[in-house]
């Protein structure tokens, strides 16, 4: 039955031909281990196209959703981490492979006549991978791969003449963004994996035209099937088996935070296999003025030798021939290999570069534990955002640039580069911001308020510690009023003060004649005087006291009337308006004060500790 | 053409003439219908004039950044510039779109991009407090954005500055006209 069917299979597509002449094509000198290496990079390759197409169908390419959908991939898919590792990986596996292969050939000299064209089909499927790892890098559109794709392709620039419109063409314009995702996703897994298939067809079938190139001394043959393909299983299964090692070992590919085009240090890197080229532009005889001789010059110079090898033999004799090209390959390797030492010790030894990294990995950690928080989340303007609307990371860093000239937070100024170079804390002359607004913060400056944490550091602004010493405020109507006060915070920002007060729970609240006869001295709340009449010293207005409306104003108009107006011009703190303030910095900043934000990883908490 | 050998009048010789000529101009038609929209599609960049760069925020190109006071005589502070920004079919609203170095000397204040002009990375302070210094590949530029070593093709990139009375007085603000330029060129070139 079975015979019958592939008998009538035959007759229609002759398929029994086709296979025993992929099958039993002679392996001249017999079947050999050192021949499996082609077989493992087609094998590399075979893992890169089903986990490239896997990746495709939940991969999403834009700026805005690329890294969230890599994010996705990575800690939310079942599996996903191993598909991406097993491609992460099996790029690097290709490339090692590859290059193992190039080796062999090198060393067997069957990159010569009359097999220069295969030689050459193979130098082309070595550009094409490396085109592959460079467009894959920028995928994730995080930090990594944002920056190492500015370098790699500013390098494309100084190409002369073509260079700086090939790189607009790469680049899609001159920012980078949606256009180069869209692009370098068009490229990886639509143009490169084409020419591959392409290119690696005409290899295959110029090498069954000449077969191996066998040791001299090795005699008779096997067919390919079983004995070599036997080997090239092997090969591949321990191909796949390390790919799949490094996977686990690493728990899946690596994620940096998300690209942020305004860092001010991130220390770009490239892979591992460009680190030597990455190094020689670290030196001076090759930057610079110079800058062409490393990044084009010599790469170029290089990849013409590798062509021309086939055509060595021409000008010198045979074993001259070949002997040079070894060396030349052997004397690349080494030098590849010190200057990839180099770039390792350097950063090891480099103080600046583990501080921005360290910086970065701050940045990666709490992106990757934002993004996968149920409060959180990857917000629907982009994954960039994960950081930019985080209170505590966007919100700390506006505070930093801000605020911490004068005020502290959690008891600390930033440190400042002074005069001598030596770093110093600033000095406080205002409020500790940690807390501004909430309950605890109140607590805290009505038991005291001339502590340095409230208004002790700040000139003028004594009111408070006068009232301190004249209140007549017995400690359970203290906690009455404090209650009263707090209730402030909770002002909606459409709220009138009348609205405000017909609340039940605002007329009824036993601190509110307390309040009145108290606070009421100095602080206005209303118009009417039903709150207070005020003016016993200068205060500001606290209706809405804590709320986001009230800090908001405090921010953009410091000295109006209802706030610090009366305090001596010098001693005014600046307002700050939307130029030097954006409405979604205000926002974190405002959440960060009243503690609204996901706190830190617990895990990484710890480890900082 | 083996035709040729034939008698001029044939019939068959003309129609295969015909044939092999026609079978070349429509292959030709083919592959140029897809060729010239595909080439402009793809060269679309360099072909449309403004491309996707689109940050113009104030006519103008000047944006605040800072206020005189935010900083210290000699010291330099990074900020980021705030523009609208168009990434290819997204229209951002005001959001960092690139970083500035600033440093004051009395009431002088020069601007330099942080994009540094060797490869493009971020340029950041250097380890000794005295000096621009770029994570990268090292390239060292001093306060007066002169590059103090050989990595880098020229200085850093100085951007326009004006000074803006604030409503309030005597505490202008800091305008500063934000450009990218090409990297790895000795000539500082706008990117347009
Ligand atoms: S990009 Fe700054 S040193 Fe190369």
């Amino acid at each position: 039955m079975f015979k019958r069917l592939s008998d009538w299979l035959d007759d229609r597509t002759g398929y029994r031909h086709l296979l025993e002449e992929a099958l039993d094509e002679p392996v001249k000198g017999g079947a050999r281990w050192r021949y499996v290496f082609g077989s493992a990079v087609t094998t590399a390759f075979m893992i890169q196209l089903v986990t490239g197409v896997l990746l495709m169908t939940s991969y999403s390419p834009s700026s805005s959703t690329a890294w969230g959908s890599v994010y996705f991939i990575s800690y939310e898919m079942v599996g996903g981490w191993f598909v991406r590792g097993l491609h992460h990986f099996g790029a690097q596996a290709m490339v090692v492979l590859l290059f193992l292969h190039l080796l062999q050939v090198l060393i067997a000299g069957a990159y010569r006549s009359p097999r220069e064209v295969n030689w050459w089909l193979g130098m082309v499927l070595l550009f094409i991978t490396l085109a592959f790892s460079l467009t894959g890098y920028l995928l994730p559109w995080d930090q990594k791969g944002y920056w190492a794709t500015k370098v790699a392709t500013n390098i494309m620039g100084i190409t002369p003449v073509v260079g700086p419109y090939v790189q607009k063409v790469v680049v899609g314009g001159n920012e980078y963004g949606n256009q180069t995702l869209t692009r370098f996703y068009g490229i990886h897994v639509g143009v490169l994996p084409g020419l591959l298939v392409l290119t690696l067809a005409a290899h295959i079938a110029v090498f069954r035209r000449h077969g191996v190139t066998a040791p001299e001394k090795a005699t008779g043959s096997d067919p390919f099937w079983p004995k070599q393909v036997f080997m090239d299983t092997v090969a591949s299964l321990a191909v796949l088996g390390v790919v799949a090692f490094f996977a686990i070992a690493e728990r899946g590919a690596p994620l940096d935070a998300p690209a942020e085009p305004s860092s001010s240090d991130y220390p770009a890197r490239p892979e591992w296999y460009f680190l030597s080229l990455f190094q020689m532009l670290k030196r001076p005889e090759f930057a610079g003025e110079n800058e062409i001789i490393g990044a084009i010059i010599v790469p170029g110079a290089i990849v013409t030798a590798l062509f021309a090898f086939p055509l060595l033999d021409k000008i010198f004799p045979r074993k001259l021939g070949h002997f040079l090209a070894c060396s030349l390959v052997f004397a690349l390797v080494g030098v590849a290999g010190l200057l990839t030492m180099q770039a390792w010790k350097e950063d090891a030894a480099n103080a600046d570069f583990q501080v921005t990294r360290a910086k970065a990995d701050v940045a990666r950690k709490r992106a990757l534990f934002l993004a996968g928080h149920p409060e959180a989340g990857v917000p629907p303007e982009g994954s960039r955002y994960v950081l930019l609307n985080d209170p505590l990371y966007a919100g700390s860093s506006v505070l930093e640039r801000k605020c911490l000239s004068c005020h502290y937070y959690d008891g600390k100024g930033v440190l400042e580069r002074g005069h001598d170079g030596k770093m110093v804390m600033t000095k406080q002359i205002a409020a500790d911001l940690k807390g501004f607004g909430t309950r605890p913060w109140l607590e805290g400056l009505l038991a005291n308020p001339s502590d340095a944490k409230y208004f002790g550091s700040t000139p003028q602004l004594s009111g408070m510690a006068q009232w301190k010493k004249t209140t007549k405020l017995k400690p359970d109507e203290l906690k009455t009023v404090t209650d009263f006060v707090a209730e402030f915070a909770k002002v909606g920002d459409e709220e009138t003060i009348d609205d405000w007060l017909s609340r039940n729970e605002i007329s009824e609240h036993p601190g509110l004649e307390l309040f009145k006869k108290d606070c009421g001295r100095c602080h206005t709340v209303d118009a009417e005087g039903i709150l207070g009449e005020g003016g016993e010293v200068e205060a500001p207005n606290l209706f809405g006291w804590g709320s986001p409306r009230w800090v908001r104003r405090m921010i953009r108009h410091p000295n109006a009337a209802d706030r610090y107006g009366y305090l001596e011009e010098k001693d005014q703190m600046p307002g700050f308006g939307q130029t030097e303030l954006s409405d979604r910095e205000m926002s974190v900043l405002i959440r960060l004060f009243s503690g609204q934000y996901v706190p830190d990883d617990p895990a990484t908490a710890a480890a900082g500790h | 053409m083996d035709g040729s050998s034939l008698t001029p009048t044939s019939p068959g010789t003309d129609r295969r003439t015909f044939h092999k000529i026609a079978s070349v101009v429509f292959g030709s038609i083919l592959g140029l219908v897809l060729t010239i929209p595909g080439a402009a599609f793809v060269l679309s960049p360099v072909l449309k004039r403004s491309g996707s760069s689109g940050d113009s925020g104030a006519d103008d190109g000047f944006r605040p950044i800072a206020k005189l006071s935010d900083l210290e005589e000699g010291i330099p502070r990074v900020f980021p510039i705030l523009g609208k920004s168009t990434d290819a079919w997204v229209r951002y609203p005001e959001e960092p779109i690139g970083s500035v170095w600033v440093i004051r000397k009395g009431k002088e204040v020069t601007a330099y991009s942080a994009e540094c002009p060797h490869l493009g990375c971020a340029v950041g302070l250097g380890p000794d407090g005295n000096s621009f210094y770029c994570p990268c590949h090292t390239s060292s530029f001093g306060f007066d954005g002169q590059a103090k070593n050989k990595i880098p093709p020229r200085g850093m990139d100085s951007l326009e500055v004006k000074l803006a009375a604030s409503p309030s007085g005597d505490d202008p603000e800091i305008l500063v006209k934000f450009l990218r330029f090409r990297t790895a060129v000795p000539e500082k070139t706008p990117l347009v």
